[in-house]
């Protein structure tokens, strides 16, 4: 069976700067993926090209088979791909419930039928309780977990998550990684950028590390992690000798 | 249970509203005095024609100033069909809503690329333009603008000289029906894309809405709306002009209400107008004919003063308190 999410020879510039370049990877049904990577590495670039914010300056994506370099945002949506933000953008002015309603309205025509997708998603995502207050009123924690529903609700082959582990307390990155866990036992394929290498490490299968635009290492994260080249990208050389 | 709770409130606002349609229905039963009734009428008016603005302004939060363009095209469209081809002004009334909803579609597709207040500016030199033409348009009358003659009473030409109770229930039904498709649309697909594409249109992207469609949408039905009500006013007054129907203070008459009422809300622009037209209506009569932009005065103090109190517009009231009662 072919891959889920496939980029091929991807670059992106912007004016002189190159944020990827030649970066071809692959995300296989039902896996959950890390992209990993220091500051500026450009994870969150790559993230938004999957996500068809714009089309790259050169190379391909591939998703389920079809070639969706050119396909907008919304649709990328309706094909399968959902996404979250790391900058959260709910939709404050709405209440919890109608954020996910947007979602879910992808594939419920019916109003009734999206309204209980929704409800159902907030159950899933443990808001439930929240579902009436408006999102203006949730606390950050709660506004990541919206985003992930809100994406969840959207019934895609592929999650996108853009750091939503980051900055959480313990307890709430715990929480966190077991959700990202039952939302792969459901049959979503996770993709999922982050910062914080030991929350990320333990739950993914696959890592793959992106350092200055390019692939840099890729395989199991226990692999990755003792690799000297992304110890000298995460701490500098020194760091690297011992290794 | 969720659903249900949901449902229930949506049908508490059907029931107020036909509540209210029907109190409405009886007012002019105590209300003899003609210049009451005549004000009743604008109220009525402008309460459909800002909740036709707030579809677009306020649930899609696309922000238009030159609403008073569909409003004068639904009136000279009337105007023009009826006193130069005789054609009904109820079928005037429809066309001119049709020709705004589709002139709306076309200055759309380059206005809605445009992001906030630049999307506003656009509104207010296009309707501006529109103004200028019709001012000139010799035609269409120009400067001296369309006399519609009145022939007695008659429904099927819609013109009454008697009384003015048949433009009072005309414009009930008119705010009426803004109301219920307003109602109808906040529980649509339709309804939840626009505030998606208000509250953020990168999310709202995210999540399947197209969002460039979701404007057309709101602006095709909102300008529709609007010319009815245009249509309307060109019969009630029987004499139009450019300034009468497409001057910039429509624009603003237009979208003030839904703000002071409560913007992206169902029931704003029904309260807005229910306080701004009785008080606008009633600082002009008071201060006279020389008084003119003192009714704009009273509304600006008011926009400001629910700005600085109430940023929510006068709807936030209530909730607040309702609010505090479950505290």
């Amino acid at each position: 069976m072919t891959a889920l999410l496939e980029t091929r020879g991807v670059w992106q510039r912007f004016g002189g700067l190159v944020a990827n370049s030649d970066v071809s990877i692959s995300v296989g049904r039902g896996e959950i993926v890390g992209l990993i990577g220091p500051n500026g590495a450009g994870k969150s670039t790559l993230f938004n090209l999957i996500a068809g914010v714009r089309p790259p300056s050169q190379g391909s994506i591939w998703f389920d088979g079809k070639d969706v370099t050119a396909t907008p945002a919304s649709e990328r949506c309706r094909a399968g791909i959902g996404r979250t933000f790391q900058v959260v953008k709910s939709f404050e002015t709405m209440t919890v419930i109608d954020n996910v309603i947007v979602g879910a309205l992808v594939r419920n025509t019916v109003m009734r039928e999206a309204r209980r997708k929704a409800f159902e998603v907030l159950e899933f995502t443990g808001l439930a309780a929240r579902a009436d207050v408006p999102a203006s009123e949730l606390i950050p924690s709660e506004k990541r977990r919206l985003e992930v529903a809100r994406a969840l609700a959207t019934e895609p082959k592929l999650l996108l998550l853009d750091e939503v582990l980051t900055g959480l307390t313990p307890l709430e990155a715990q929480t966190g990684v077991e959700l990202v866990r039952r939302v792969r036992d459901t049959g979503v394929t996770v993709l999922m950028v982050e910062h914080v290498m030991e929350i990320v490490m333990p739950l993914v299968d696959r890592a793959i590390v992106l350092d200055l635009g390019k692939v840099l290492v890729e395989g199991k994260p226990a692999d990755v992690v003792r690799d000297p080249k992304v110890i000298t990208a995460y701490l500098g050389d020194r760091h690297a000798v011992g290794a | 249970m969720h659903d249900v709770t949901h449902a229930r409130r949506r049908r508490r606002d059907l029931i107020v509203a036909a509540v209210l349609v029907a109190a409405a229905a009886c007012v002019p039963i105590f209300v003899k005095d003609v210049y009451a009734q005549n004000i009743l009428v604008l109220t009525l008016m402008y309460a459909g024609l800002s909740q036709s603005w707030n579809i677009l302004g306020g649930y899609c939060g696309q922000i238009s100033l030159g609403h008073a363009l569909y409003f004068g095209l639904g009136a000279y469209v009337t105007a023009i069909l009826f006193t130069k081809f005789g054609v009904l002004p109820w079928f005037g009334m429809l066309t001119g809503g049709v020709i705004s909803a589709l002139i709306a579609l076309a200055l759309g597709y380059p206005t809605f690329r445009l992001g906030g207040h630049y999307f506003a500016i656009a509104t207010i030199v296009i309707a501006e333009i529109a103004y200028l033409l019709f001012l000139n348009w010799d035609w269409a009358g120009a400067a001296l603008g369309i006399d519609i003659m009145v022939r007695g009473d008659s429904w099927l030409k819609f013109q009454f000289v008697r009384s003015k109770l048949p433009y009072f229930y005309f414009a009930l039904a008119f705010a009426a029906v803004a109301w219920l498709v307003t109602w109808w649309l906040e529980n649509s697909k339709w309804g939840y894309w626009w505030r998606a594409v208000k509250d953020n249109s990168d999310a709202a992207e995210s999540l399947g809405v197209v969002v460039f469609k979701s404007k057309m949408g709101a602006g095709a039905i909102s300008a529709f709306l609007t010319a009815i009500g245009g249509a309307f006013y060109a019969m009630f007054v029987s004499y139009i002009d450019p300034d009468a129907v497409m001057s910039f203070q429509f624009s603003l008459l237009i979208a003030l209400p839904a703000v002071l009422g409560g913007i992206g809300t169902l029931w704003g622009p029904v309260l807005g107008a229910a306080v701004l037209i009785p008080v606008t209506e009633l600082t002009r009569s008071f201060i006279g004919g020389s008084g003119r932009g003192v009714d704009l005065i009273v509304y600006g103090s008011l926009i400001v003063l629910v700005s600085l109190t109430r940023p929510d517009g006068l709807l936030g009231l209530f909730s607040r308190k309702r609010k505090e009662a479950v505290r």
